[in-house]
């Protein structure tokens, strides 16, 4: 054991300092698709607009791309074949949002008003946690457990997971809904005592993603009123963290993806608690 | 590219066929549609591999399954999806499509196949209990559930219960234009993206008859060694936390993250996706991938042994996974076992040798005859490091040239594509209409197979090895249910 003690002291500081400082993803990551609505070339489009497999990418009246950031699986099939560069990949880490349809992005989808604004929700720090897995696909769970590696550490940030619903602030859905899963997710939520917060996790959380089945009811808002809505395939412990912090009240969201005006990070208030 | 010797027999024969060929049952389902549905059956006899079809003339047939118990999860889903009845099947009740969140669970008054085997009496009486263990479950996992009986800290049995995760994976690979199957594919067991691709893309490239450029092999072994490194962390991870190892696990967590940045950052997902595709791979490794790949991984190797010499000298971590969880050489071969749970109980078996594919050469097999959890962890830990010699020698064998080949229309009807996970073996059977187009699609995960033998490692266990039991098994329920 004393072997184990030497070896935990001997190594350098590994843990971010997210939020407080950004965490950029490498470069050429593919996190999720971005467009460019003001470049979409409508010969392109609809040749784009074939290759998306869980239909993120459709076509709007003037035939013109329309992304939904909620059914991107960031497989990067739609940036190789345009060829006027319409959509590229994005590498960011922070998407997750309080609103479905600011995942929405087209020519003329409106930019819900809550931009940039943090979820004006019950929670200002310590969130408990209750996960359920609702038919994933296994990898956002291994995404999930690594917050709690040293790399990640969500302790220092007062999120902790708990056994049990009813001492849960928010319940962490993954997976799109499965009809065996609809009765345990709605068991769950009831358990938990009020106020609680819903978060979707992950695209098939989003909105069922790719899976058409029937034995699948789709996005988690198809059962439960969802708060907080964080994409990915799987979304990446950064990711989780922003999603969780905003669900806490703690990081604003950020501005919708566009490619003209960078993104950015927000901080609000009491976001570093290390 | 896998060669099948086609077979037709009776189905009242079917039974009788498998026993007599005396190999490995490697998969069981029924194809076609309802005009002229057929039973299938994949069986490697000594070095080959042979396709049994037998015509199915009513709704039920002879069960396979008392003659071979490997059978009886397949039987069972036939069972649910095709209403066709296995007649003698010892435990008939719903294994896919089972009425679980309803409230009410209970244990099968049925026996088993195993409680048959043995003689064994079910234990009753006062003071015996169920324990209906998820699928909900206290902690980050995946739906499943057990129910555990017990009388308060033996096992007195226990039972699986899959397919809450059921998102019909295989219909779907159908569906869809061939081109952007594999995307499904990547998606039935998230954590082995790269295997579930691989072996899809060599079905496919077997209906072909084309093989992945030499470039492109390289690359997928790399890519799936690299795979099988992190999952074989994750296990490691689960173990210390289940011994209350903070240290270990933080320390194993550590090496497991800094795998999936590398992940990250060669290929753009943290799991790999978007690499593997029929034909060859869509990304390419430039040097400076290659150089990170190599220098990340000798660093990491050198960590990964000061932490695991440290580990093996851990009493309080050995105490707990020595002889827990036995798995008997016998019940491994009968439920036809696969992947490191297979090799840690002595059976000698892995796809990479046994089926070789994508220029795996030379490969040496671990293994282990204990049977007990330690020594599937045992299995693990010499497979990381064959896993770094095979990426090493990968790295070395990158020579230039095409990553992808051309994908020629469909010459076969019928083929079957196999990987190695890091959970066992993992097979497709796909069968395509004339040009590029695929009519059926039968997927087995790894975890398919050691699901179904999930209850025989419990025998004479008590309740707090429950997790080191489970974790060393290494399971995906999400591969399971497809």
């Amino acid at each position: 054991m004393i072997r184990w003690f030497f070896r935990g002291v001997a190594g350098r500081r590994l843990t971010t300092r997210y939020p407080r400082v950004s965490e950029p993803a490498p470069p050429g990551f593919r996190a999720r698709a971005l467009l460019d609505p003001t470049a979409t070339n409508p010969r392109e489009a609809w040749r784009v607009a074939q290759v998306c497999l869980p239909g993120a990418l459709s076509l709007d009246l003037q035939d013109r791309l329309v992304l939904d950031a909620g059914r991107c699986i960031g497989c990067g099939l739609c940036a190789d074949a345009n060829g006027d560069r319409a959509v590229t990949m994005d590498p960011g880490y922070e998407l997750a949002t309080t609103h479905r349809a600011r995942l929405v992005v087209g020519a003329d989808a409106h930019e819900a008003d809550t931009a940039a604004a943090a979820l004006n929700g019950p929670f200002r720090r310590s969130l408990h946690i209750r996960h359920i897995d609702t038919g994933s696909d296994g990898a956002v769970e291994q995404e999930i457990a690594a917050l709690l590696n040293p790399y990640y550490d969500m302790h220092r940030l007062g999120l902790f997971f708990t056994a049990s619903p009813r001492h849960a602030d928010v319940l962490l859905v993954t997976g799109p809904v499965t009809r065996p899963m609809e009765e345990p997710l709605r068991r769950t939520y009831d358990a938990m005592p009020e106020p609680r917060v819903v978060v979707a996790a992950g695209t098939d959380a989003c909105s069922g993603s790719i899976w058409t089945a029937p034995e699948v009811l789709g996005g988690v808002d198809r059962v439960l009123s969802v708060d907080v809505y964080i994409p990915g395939d799987p979304p990446s412990p950064i990711a989780l963290l922003h999603g969780l912090l905003l669900a806490a009240g703690r990081v604003r969201q950020v501005s919708a993806p566009r490619v003209n005006g960078a993104p950015t990070a927000a901080v609000a208030r009491g976001a570093g608690a290390e | 590219m896998i060669t099948l010797r086609d077979r037709t027999v009776q189905a009242t024969a079917l039974a009788a066929e498998i026993q007599r060929l005396g190999g490995r049952l490697m998969m069981l389902f029924a194809a076609g549609d309802d005009g002229a549905r057929e039973l299938c059956a994949v069986v490697r006899a000594d070095d080959t591999l042979v396709r049994l079809r037998a015509r199915l003339d009513g709704a039920a047939y002879p069960a396979v399954t008392p003659r071979v118990p490997a059978a009886h999860w397949f039987e069972r889903e036939i069972h649910d999806l095709f209403g066709i009845v296995p007649e003698g099947h010892p435990r008939l009740e719903p294994l896919v499509r089972h009425a679980a969140g309803q409230g009410e669970v209970t244990v099968p008054e049925e026996d088993d196949v195993r409680l048959r085997h043995r003689g064994a009496e079910r234990l009753a009486g006062p003071g015996v209990f169920v324990i209906p263990y998820g699928p909900v479950r206290s902690g980050v996992f995946e739906a499943a559930q057990f129910l555990v009986q017990t009388g308060g800290e033996d096992i007195a049995y226990c039972a699986q219960r899959l397919f809450f995760k059921r998102r019909g994976a295989e219909r779907r690979i159908c569906e869809v234009p061939l081109e952007l199957a594999v995307l499904v594919a990547e998606r039935v067991s998230g954590t082995s993206s790269v295997a579930h691709a691989l072996a899809f893309s060599h079905a496919v490239e077997s209906l072909a008859e084309t093989e992945a450029p030499p470039r492109a092999q390289a690359i997928r072994r790399i890519l799936a060694e690299l795979e099988r490194l992190y999952n074989h962390l994750e296990v490691t991870v689960r173990e210390c936390e289940d011994a209350s190892l903070a240290v270990a696990q933080a320390q194993f967590a550590v090496l497991k993250e800094r795998l999936h940045r590398l992940a990250g950052a060669t290929v753009g997902n943290r799991y790999l996706r978007g690499a593997v595709v029929p034909g060859g791979t869509r990304i390419d490794l430039d040097a400076g991938s290659v150089d990170r790949i190599a220098a990340t991984l000798r660093d990491w190797e050198r960590d990964w042994r000061g932490a695991l010499g440290i580990l093996l000298r851990t009493d309080s971590f050995l105490d707990r996974l020595v002889s827990a969880g036995p798995l008997s050489e016998h019940d491994a071969q009968d439920f036809g076992c696969v992947g490191p749970v297979a090799r840690g109980s002595g059976i000698d078996l892995d796809t990479r040798r046994d089926l070789p594919y994508d220029g795996y050469s030379a490969f040496e097999v671990a293994g282990h005859s204990d049977g007990d959890a330690m020594a599937r962890m045992e299995v693990r830990f010499q497979e990381v490091s064959s896993s770094l010699e095979v990426i090493r020698e990968a790295v070395a064998s990158l020579s230039p040239g095409a990553i992808r080949g051309e994908l020629k229309s469909f010459t076969r009807d019928g083929a079957l594509g196999a990987s190695e996970s890091a959970r066992g073996e993992t097979l497709y059977w796909l069968e395509a209409d004339g040009a590029q187009k695929l009519r059926f699609c039968k997927l087995r995960a790894a975890s398919f197979m050691n699901f179904g033998a999930f209850n025989r490692v419990f025998d004479s266990q008590v309740l707090t090895d429950f997790s080191f039991v489970e974790h060393s098994l290494g399971l995906s329920p999400a591969g399971c249910d497809a």
